[in-house]
């Protein structure tokens, strides 16, 4: 089966610090994965590599067969942990400026959903929210029709309510046969929508499996993270 | 994809130093009100403010290029635009092409105010200026002052000169702070990026500036003409000599400091 991401032996360190240690997997299209580990286990440093935004790595990363780079950040739809859109910009100036970059980008729908969120247009991001904020970037990456959609803690500083809400979001709206790689803390939260699961410790890959392996013996994704990172707890 | 990101750059850099151009416009019409009511005081002030707004225009204007720079790329705003579907080299030359045109619109911003600010002196002491043209027929000067065909080449080096030393200066500021966001010097990114800036600049100004005096190319300028010269500057007979070989080697330097910067941006920037 063709594969949407390749990686193998993936190593990355920073100085002497190893932070990815031969991590290798791969995913097809069409599935929702779970990237799971603690704080400092490498998970954002493995999504800024499939993003392109790290280079200076070894090993292979292919996405759709090609290295990161500008075609893949045009199949990519990445929300990072970090409020990334400058002060000055209003909902609208971001709308047009992902409508100008990605062709994939449906920017009706962006539009409706500015107002499903009860968002105003020409509201900068300074004067917003923290939670309005992490709309107008989650309306963003989902108003793509993306290939691979890579999101960082989507759901970090969000309530109870709002999560399930926003996952709604996200089931709904991904596109057809697209894959999405949620890198979470919160697995209670988010473990019934994946179809996989990563786990990384100490920056290595000890879980690849799907969810219904883990479940075979009557545990929860949850029951076999705090199982495998119980040291860290 | 060029036009795109030069489309965003200018939007976004407009913001920090349209302010500038808007006080200079106010500050330029409050002179000709001075101007056409006579009233002195108003267009001696209004050419005093005027001289602060070109000197202050070019230093805000040169501080926006660098802070815009850093803030886009470096910034968490770097989660943007790293992630955009261009390469590295389509986002630098956006950058690149950016800084030189607002630094040079600022520089004609500062030559529009002393302009205005000489109008306006003209305006207030109109004898005393033709006094002084007299003072240049009487005493020859004026038979060397150069032609108008002379006149016209000086512009165009100037102009080209004035280009050369932007894109040299930009290109050394970007890989400056190019150099102070990869892994190991990021700690402390102004830090390093002053030193590595004033190292650079320093260091590739005194190569210059010898090759300036002592290789055979320059341009000797007289009231008839401006042409090439193969001699080194200090034995020109000319009336006037401009060696090309320093700021030749500036601005090749520059140009390979910037292929550094996007190959450092390519593949060792670290987005914090």
């Amino acid at each position: 089966m063709e594969q949407l991401i390749t990686v193998e032996d993936l190593h990355k360190s920073y100085g002497s610090k190893t932070v990815l240690d031969g991590v290798s997997f791969t995913a097809a299209p069409g599935q929702i994965i779970g990237l799971l580990g603690p704080n400092g286990c490498g998970k954002t440093t493995l999504i800024k590599i499939l993003t392109g935004l790290i280079k200076d790595h070894t090993g292979t990363v292919r996405i759709n067969n090609e290295e990161p780079g500008a075609y893949t950040k045009s199949i990519v739809a990445y929300l990072p942990e970090k409020t990334y859109l400058p002060d000055w910009m209003r909902p609208a100036d971001a709308i047009g400026y992902f409508s100008d970059f990605y062709k994939d980008f449906d920017k009706d729908k962006a539009v409706e959903m500015v107002s499903r969120f009860g968002l105003d247009m020409k509201q900068r991001v300074k004067t917003m929210s923290k939670g309005q904020q992490e709309k107008l970037r989650l309306l963003l990456v989902i108003c793509r029709n993306a290939e691979l959609y890579i999101l960082d803690e989507p759901l970090g500083g969000v309530d109870p309510a709002a999560r399930a809400k926003i996952l709604d979001l996200i089931l709904e709206n991904h596109a057809a046969n697209s894959t999405v790689l949620i890198s979470t803390h919160l697995i209670s939260d988010v473990e019934a929508i994946f179809d996989r699961v990563l786990m990384i410790s100490e920056g290595k890959l000890i879980v690849n499996a799907h969810v219904n392996e883990l479940r075979e013996n009557g545990k929860t994704v949850e029951d076999v993270f705090k199982e495998v990172f119980s040291y860290a707890w | 994809m060029l036009g795109k990101l030069l489309k965003h750059e200018f939007r976004q850099s407009a913001r920090s130093v349209s302010l500038i151009y808007a006080c200079a416009a106010a500050v330029i019409a409050f002179i000709f009100v001075g101007m056409l009511t006579k009233i002195t005081w108003i267009g001696v002030v209004g050419s005093i403010v005027l001289y602060i707004t070109a000197l202050v225009g070019v230093m805000m204007t040169l501080v926006s290029v660098i802070k815009n720079f850093y803030d886009t790329l470096y910034s968490n705003q770097g989660y943007l635009s790293f992630t955009l579907p261009v390469n590295c080299a389509s986002l630098l030359g956006s950058k690149v092409i950016a800084a030189i045109v607002w630094v040079i619109l600022s520089f004609v911003l500062a030559a529009v105010c002393f302009l205005v600010i000489a109008m306006n002196a003209k305006a207030v002491a109109e004898g005393s200026m033709a006094g002084i043209w007299d003072i240049i027929e009487l005493t020859g000067l004026k038979e060397m002052l150069p032609s108008g065909a002379t006149l016209v080449k000086l512009g165009i080096l100037f102009a080209v000169s004035v280009l050369l030393l932007v894109f040299t200066f930009v290109g050394f500021v970007f890989f400056a702070v190019t150099m102070a966001n990869t892994r190991v010097l990021q700690k402390h990114p102004k830090l390093f990026g002053f030193l590595i800036f004033f190292f650079t600049y320093g260091v590739t100004n005194a190569v210059g500036t010898k090759l300036t005096y002592s290789v055979p190319l320059s341009l000797e300028i007289t009231t008839e003409d401006v042409k090439l010269a193969f001699v080194a500057m200090d034995q020109s007979s000319g009336m006037l000599s401009y060696g090309l070989a320093g700021v030749l080697f500036m601005a090749l330097v520059a140009v390979g400091l910037l292929l550094l910067t996007g190959w450092i941006m390519e593949h060792k920037v670290n987005i914090k």
